[in-house]
């Protein structure tokens, strides 16, 4: 807490409407702002360039290498069928992305907006299912699938991530600091619980909601070990799974792992900067307000 | 509370579609796993499966390994209260409305993409014992500032540069192969690398996004109606920003001391393959080689229960404190 | 907000349909097979020659990862759904696979198909499929290690090649004139490149092994151990040769999966290197290396640490029958052709190493020391193991002492005793668990547990 303490400190003598004062605190903020996110950037960049060497240079130490090899990427193509991976992990983490989001949201409004008998005992144990570690009931959850008919399926792969304590826990906090008065006021008006949640509660969740869709996506679009034993064919495989290929015991094709993860993060990078505005102060009462 | 029919009915309604799924890919797993956790079952068909009550759980107060490997996943957790406190100093510097502040968050939110291989290559280099950028600056200082000259003429043996991921090594002398600390074991290792890491790469990542969030979610009336009342930036965080992020704050805490308890198999896994000796080798990871290595389902789970137990503690400590301190 | 989750919806329906199209139709009137193993070049073109042989079945691979390799097939094989076809890396693995029931006994069916693999194959890799005198897997492939040379680190020093039979004396002194150190004497070419997990190899190397008396003890404390642990100590930091893991960090960034040294050696940071054949899968695309082999200095009484592996049959797959098709193909001429051709190890079959094509490979003649390799099978023997301790359990004992050592931070005498003593702590507790265990280790030492 000291850093904040700091920048407190630091406050100028100049009110704060002085263009000065203003124009200094932004810039000392850029400053700040820009080392640190070099730093940020280093591995990013590192395994761009890596992903440009031939294969011996990836172990040196010059970070550009001496050859451009662009065909990196091609040869990621060739080897295995990485269009059909990409499309895999991308639709499977939507897929639960979406219905995670859509579940939590209305677990959590029934926790944070609705008022019954025994529902702190329930969350409560609700809440504890997220402290069992994720591996032993991966044996049950399979015996499960085998029971569904559901191994090597799309559907294996999304819908045992789809549900869980995670998303309604985060969503509770975030239903939490909106004022009762709202839903109160609309409850007057003669809404019911649903039109409650989908016209009052939900727009001003859209932080909640774009911060938990971020962590969905992002945790099953890099999940490895359900994939590895659920699926077998080849088409259902995701990325993480494709990309054993490059690193067996036979070798490790450094290089062409590099260009892997490079197209790996791609879309979610693109996810991030769609997403990322929706998080922006202030955005929510005003849209009510209106 | 009163609960009134109608929101009960309702809130059935809500729970439902979660429930459902929760029902049987969480809840009825977990009361499985309770189940197997207090019999023998062993994917060697030649084990006769049987209940044994408390059986695992005894043998598992006498396992040394165990207790090693908790000592680590704690002394692991360390770095958490840094990574929290420079995520939300993070967020606020990023909630500003700033030129260019995609990017910025995007740039600190890349390391959590980037996470995985490239991810681990790049911080064993930065942790290289002679050519790492870490140990280029120490040993920089340690040349500029004449140290070793200072600590010989004060009877010591001179210091160098650590060998991070290569050494067992850490602040509070932990021995590497009984519980307790000594002298020798003084210094900085692999554990210690591993906190910075995770420091690192913690700080933009999913913390700073969740405060980010619960900062936007702060009606800008108030911290303007405290401003005008001529409150200073501390007063105005202190007041208003700190005990608005309450519930976000305590969920990323309630979220971390599971995360942290559980943690650490991802850099035993890739990194370190839990060594040296052992030391980055965490609860999480013991669990993992003990029912997918050792086949030792039942007893895998009675660890994992006994950790259960342990989060569900803290996590219970935490909502008292939360409800005390945070106006929850 | 509903608007945005119900377009959401109808996006991820379109997808859904457009995923259901494009899903490969299964070909007509084959017969699927489903082969667990690592995925790589090699292994696919193993596979494809399979389908081209066999047009009446389509045999697929499902990646087995470094991690959690075994574990997968396990589960999915005692859930009803496993592969048809996966592969034992080591005699204890095969062992974990048909103690769990998941493995099928070939020994008739094999028979039937006129297949004496015990006269066929190197007897150093029949340990990988047979178990208790019964056969369970065909050996896929076999390696046994040897020295691998880089020539042209030996021209520039003016060093002659070396040549077996040598001494470990003779080798220390080669790998001491090619270690060359720069002006600030740090160390920039090593003479010997050797991953640290080969310490069985120089336990066996040594004249010792990992267990005695049939398993029944571990023997890890016995003086050649003990020895051997202590000359893989003395290389690094008594005689200099070999790089300390300080050193080995410090060398290059990557690391980890051991395969580290594989890439250090493809970048000419070692003279010599301790490596199978299989290391030309990955040398081979290291442009302008120009490579020999000598074999390991060995005491005359000796033996070499062979593996491999070799390919069992689920014996729950309702196509085994037609899986076995898979394991005659690896008898076969055109798959040991195509194991010696790829450099995927040695072929297992001994008569497929003695044709003019695996001592010359046409299409790589630059590969002139395949004689060597074949030789050192001869000398070969495969890992000893106990069934009455975990491999595993075994295994992280013996990583974290071994990890001292190798830090220089425990002697190898005391090491090796703490891990002895481990792993009969360990067996105690086997032996508690599984009483069918309990009866056979009674029967062969009339004592009920280690002491």
């Amino acid at each position: 807490m000291s850093a904040i303490g700091k920048v407190a400190e630091r406050k100028p003598q100049a009110g704060p409407s002085s263009w000065w004062y203003r124009r200094g605190r932004f810039t000392a903020s850029h400053i700040a702002l820009t080392i640190m996110a070099a730093t940020m950037l280093v591995p990013f960049s590192w395994m761009v360039l890596a992903s440009f060497k031939p294969l011996q240079e990836v172990e040196q130490f010059n970070p550009f290498p001496s050859v451009w090899r662009f065909d990196n990427y091609l040869r990621v193509f060739e080897q295995v069928p990485f269009a059909r991976y990409y499309f895999n992990s991308i639709f499977v983490a939507a897929w639960v992305t979406f219905l995670q989001c859509l579940t939590s949201a209305m677990a959590a409004y029934a926790f944070a907006r609705l008022r019954w008998r025994g529902r702190d005992i329930v969350f409560r144990l609700y809440l504890a299912t997220l402290m069992i570690p994720g591996v032993v009931v991966m044996i049950p959850n399979y015996t499960v699938m085998v029971k569904l008919h559901l191994l090597d399926s799309y559907v294996g792969l999304v819908v045992p991530a789809a549900f869980g304590a995670f998303g309604t826990f985060l969503l509770r906090q975030f239903m939490l600091t909106i004022p009762p008065s709202l839903d109160e006021a609309a409850e007057i008006d003669g809404a019911t619980p649903w039109q409650i949640f989908w016209d009052v509660i939900m727009p001003l969740c859209r932080a909640g909601l774009v911060t938990l869709a971020i962590f969905t996506f992002l945790g099953n679009y890099g999940s490895f070990f359900w994939p590895l034993i659920l699926v077998k064919s080849e088409h259902l495989r995701t990325l993480p799974i494709g990309m054993l290929y490059f690193d067996s015991v036979y070798g490790r094709q450094t290089n062409l792992i590099m260009a892997a993860s490079v197209m790996n993060i791609v879309p979610l990078i693109i996810l991030f900067v769609a997403a990322q505005r929706h998080i922006v102060r202030g955005v929510q009462l005003g849209a009510i307000k209106g | 509370m009163k609960a009134r029919r109608h929101e009960f009915r309702a809130a059935l309604g809500f729970l439902l579609p979660n429930f459902v799924g929760f029902g049987v890919f969480t809840a009825g797993p977990v009361l499985f796993s309770l189940a197997i956790s207090i019999s023998n079952w062993h994917l060697h068909r030649t084990i006769p499966f049987r209940w044994i009550a408390l059986g695992n759980f005894l043998e598992l107060f006498v396992d040394k390994d165990f207790w090693l490997y908790s000592m680590n996943t704690v002394y692991l957790m360390l770095g958490m209260p840094v990574a929290i406190a420079g995520s939300l100093f993070l967020a606020i510097l990023l909630s500003q409305r700033l030129r260019g502040i995609v990017v910025y968050r995007t740039l600190f939110y890349l390391p959590t993409f980037t996470s995985g291989v490239a991810l681990m290559l790049l911080w064993k280099a930065l942790y290289n014992p002679e050519f790492g950028a870490l140990n280029a600056a120490i040993n920089w200082c340690i040349d500029t500032f004449r140290v070793n000259e200072v600590v010989r003429a004060l009877g010591g043996a001179g210091v160098s540069a650590p060998t991070w991921l290569l050494s067992t090594k850490n602040l509070v002398g932990l021995e590497a192969e009984e519980v307790r600390s000594s002298a020798a074991q003084w210094g900085m290792g692999a554990r210690d690398a591993l906190i910075i890491m995770g420091i690192w790469i913690a700080i933009g990542g999913n913390n700073m996004l969740l405060y980010l969030a619960g900062l936007s979610n702060i009606p800008p009336e108030l911290t303007e109606a405290a401003q005008l009342d001529g409150a200073g930036k501390w007063a105005v965080f202190r007041n208003v920003t700190w005990p608005q992020l309450a519930p976000t704050t305590f969920f990323i805490v309630v979220m971390s001391f599971i995360g942290g308890l559980q943690g650490g198999f991802e850099q035993a896994r890739v990194m370190t393959q839990g060594g040296p000796a052992g030391t980055t080798t965490t609860v999480a990871y013991y669990i993992y080689t003990k029912a997918f290595e050792e086949l030792m389902v039942g007893y895998a789970a009675a660890i994992s229960w006994l950790l259960f137990t342990a989060i569900f503690v803290i996590t219970m400590v935490n909502w008292r404190l939360g409800s005390k301190e945070l106006n929850y | 907000m509903k608007a945005f989750f119900l377009i959401t919806f109808c996006v991820l329906v379109l997808l859904s349909v457009v995923a259901w199209q494009i899903q490969p139709a299964p070909p007509e009137g084959k017969i699927p097979l489903v082969w667990v193993s690592d995925d790589n070049p090699a292994r696919r073109e193993q596979i494809s020659l399979f389908n081209d042989l066999h047009p009446n079945y389509d045999l697929r691979l499902d990646p087995r990862a470094n991690q959690a390799g075994m574990e997968k097939v396990m589960l999915q094989c005692l859930a009803g759904v496993g592969p048809d076809l996966f592969d034992a890396y080591s005699p204890s693995e095969l062992d974990a696979f048909v103690r769990s029931g998941v493995a099928w006994d070939v020994t008739e069916e094999l028979a039937k198909r006129a297949i004496d693999m015990e006269k066929d194959v190197w007897p150093a890799i029949l340990p990988t499929g047979i178990r208790e005198g019964r056969v369970y897997g065909f050996p896929a492939n076999v390696a046994v290690d040897a020295i691998w040379v880089n020539k042209d680190l030996f021209d520039a020093a003016g060093e002659p090649y070396p040549e077996g039979p040598w001494t470990w004396e003779e080798f220390i002194e080669v790998a001491q004139r090619l270690t060359l150190r720069d002006e600030r004497g740090r160390i920039k070419q090593f003479g010997f490149l050797c991953d640290w997990w080969q310490w069985p190899q120089f336990i066996m190397l040594f004249g010792g092994q990992l267990y005695a008396e049939n398993g029944t003890r571990s023997a890890v404390d016995s003086p050649e151990a003990i020895e051997a642990i202590q000359f893989m100590h003395d290389l690094m930091y008594v005689h200099h040769v070999m790089p300390t893991p300080v050193d080995e960090a410090t060398m290059a960034t990557a690391g980890g999966w051991g395969s580290g040294t594989i890439t250090y050696f493809g970048a000419g940071k070692g003279a010599m290197a301790l490596g199978g054949r299989w290391w030309l899968c990955t040398l081979r695309d290291y442009e302008g290396l120009n490579l020999g082999v000598v074999e390991i200095p060995r005491m005359s009484d000796t033996a070499y640490r062979a593996y491999g592996r070799a390919t069992v049959v689920n014996r729950y797959s309702p196509r085994r029958e037609q899986a076995l098709d898979f394991l005659v193909y690896e008898a076969g001429k055109d798959y040991n052709d195509l194991i010696n051709r790829q450099a995927d190890a040695v072929a297992a079959v001994m008569r497929y190493n003695y044709t003019p094509e695996f001592l010359q490979n046409p299409e790589h003649p630059e590969e002139d020391y395949n004689e060597v390799w074949r030789d050192v099978i001869r000398y070969g023997e495969a890992d000893v193991w106990s069934p009455f301790v975990n491999g595993q359990a075994a295994n992280r004992i013996l990583t974290k002492q071994l990890d001292l050592v190798k830090n220089d931070q425990k002697s190898a005498a005391d090491a090796l005793r703490d891990a002895a003593r481990e792993i009969h702590k360990e067996m105690a507790k086997t032996l508690e668990r599984d009483p069918s265990l309990r009866i056979k280790y009674y029967r062969l030492t009339g004592k009920e547990r280690p002491e």
